[in-house]
């Protein structure tokens, strides 16, 4: 039985300040796990989202959110595939944009420079997800990358959450997850 | 506010920190204080906004800091500033951050030829000199040294005006960031090959194109009175300021990214 928003929620809550987890679930858990983080565990723990999308781009899942009447004045995204899709970037005050996934050292600025606009409170930042950056960059780059992001926002006082869907996710991706993040949990289990 | 001076262990050199956090940290806390600096690079590499930055940092702090504006109108420059949220333009109307165009200055002084005689050379650094020490200036920017040195044209008067200058700098303990443009392909780290030579730090800026990307970096090359990283490091101009993050080097290694 895959686990309920609200159970991962919980989990996420158990653990230490500053955590860096992998989430690993099928697609179709996929905005069960979102909300359980932007809507139940960043609120209740009263974290600010930064969410890193490469999966999707941003206009699109503020729609989603909205339509899940999720409250998105907390949520902050950094969209890294718009710009590459060459569509109109749509205005959003709470979003920023990068030019392209292969910007890995850009995305990582721009989550700190959100980090310094929203100040007032402690974030949790989502990677959305390991998955899509892997189309973009190779294994050696994305590693690197996850090494300094992970330890860069924990010296900060940041939870990060790294999305990792298991129908697209190598036996490399999976290495690279296990080698710089602390804990793991899979939300097609309940036991995680 | 008083400005931030970070005093390191015994026998180390007291530091003008920057404000820009992450250029702090490689410098282990900062430019050591009444250094000469050059920050070099390509255009639209953020020399011009790395210094500012250093500038409205040391302003905030009370010390009084001077930009020479040698390229552009300093009325044009401000408009073009990005809206830093620190900056607060009442610094400029306290007399705390001051904008004075080159042109002039040198039109004061009666220095008219394009090509300036050793004579000429000893009245700008005087006058350079006398403007430090009457407004008590601590944090100093020429933008550019390039284009004052396109004026002195030899080895000898560069050589000249830039150890005159640093010397007089040195001694009121302003310290001070020559900016230096270069082309993309240059190599070495000034035009005039002298200017790089005298400089207490080189602190090098640059557009590094990987898979049609094009990332700004920054690398401190040379700093005296401080240890500090050699890496390079990716930054972005923000509102917040100037942050920076290590490069990743499996993009600039054959077979990286």
């Amino acid at each position: 039985m895959p686990m309920t928003p609200a159970e991962l929620a919980e989990k996420l809550t158990e653990l230490p300040p500053s955590s860096s987890v992998s989430l690993r679930f099928k697609a179709d858990s996929y905005f069960d796990a979102i909300r359980s983080i932007v809507d139940i565990f960043g609120p209740k723990n009263d974290l600010n989202v930064i969410y890193i999308t490469s999966a999707m781009p941003s206009h699109s899942m503020i729609e989603v959110l909205e339509m899940l009447e999720i409250d998105m004045k907390r949520i902050y995204f950094v969209d890294c595939i718009s710009h590459i899709m060459m569509g109109a970037q749509l205005k959003h005050e709470n979003v920023i944009f990068v030019e392209s996934p292969t910007m890995l050292e850009n995305i990582m600025l721009k989550v700190e420079y959100l980090m310094r606009k929203t100040k007032d409170k402690k974030h949790v930042i989502l990677l959305d997800s390991i998955n899509s950056l892997a189309i973009h960059n190779n294994a050696k780059i994305l590693s690197e990358f996850l090494h300094i992001f992970v330890n860069n926002f924990r010296s900060k006082g940041a939870y990060t959450i790294v999305f990792a869907m298991d129908e697209y996710s190598s036996e490399e991706i999976l290495n690279m997850l296990f080698m710089v993040i602390e804990n793991s949990i899979s939300v097609s289990d309940s036991e995680g | 506010m008083q400005a931030k001076t970070a005093t390191r262990d015994a026998g180390d050199r007291e530091r003008c920190p920057t404000g820009i956090d992450g250029l702090d940290n490689i410098l282990n806390g900062g430019i050591p204080r009444g250094n000469t600096i050059l920050l070099t690079g390509s255009c639209g590499t953020g020399k011009t906004s790395v210094s500012l930055e250093f500038l409205v940092h040391g302003a905030i702090g009370g010390e009084s800091s001077l930009f020479l504006s040698v390229t552009e109108n300093s009325t044009k420059l401000l408009k073009n500033i990005i809206p830093y949220e620190f900056f607060d333009e009442s610094l400029i109307k306290k007399g705390k951050l001051i904008f004075v165009d080159m042109p002039v200055i040198y039109q004061k002084l009666g220095l008219q030829s394009i090509e300036f005689n050793i004579e000429d050379v000893d009245i700008l650094v005087k006058a350079i000199g006398n403007i430090v020490t009457e407004l008590d200036i601590k944090r100093l920017v020429i933008d550019s040294i390039t284009s004052v040195c396109y004026r002195l044209k030899t080895e000898e008067k560069i050589r000249e005006f830039i150890l005159r200058l640093g010397k007089i700098l040195s001694e009121q303990n302003c310290t001070t960031i020559l900016v230096s443009e270069i082309s993309p392909s240059a190599e070495r780290y000034s035009l005039y090959g002298v200017e790089e030579a005298i400089a207490d730090g080189i602190v090098v800026m640059g557009n590094l194109e990987r898979r049609g990307d094009l990332l700004r970096t920054i690398q401190v090359v040379k700093m005296r009175g401080t240890q500090h990283s050699r890496t390079k490091y990716v930054l972005d101009l923000t509102p917040c300021g100037v942050l920076l993050v290590p490069m990743l080097k499996g993009g600039s290694v054959a077979g990286g990214a």
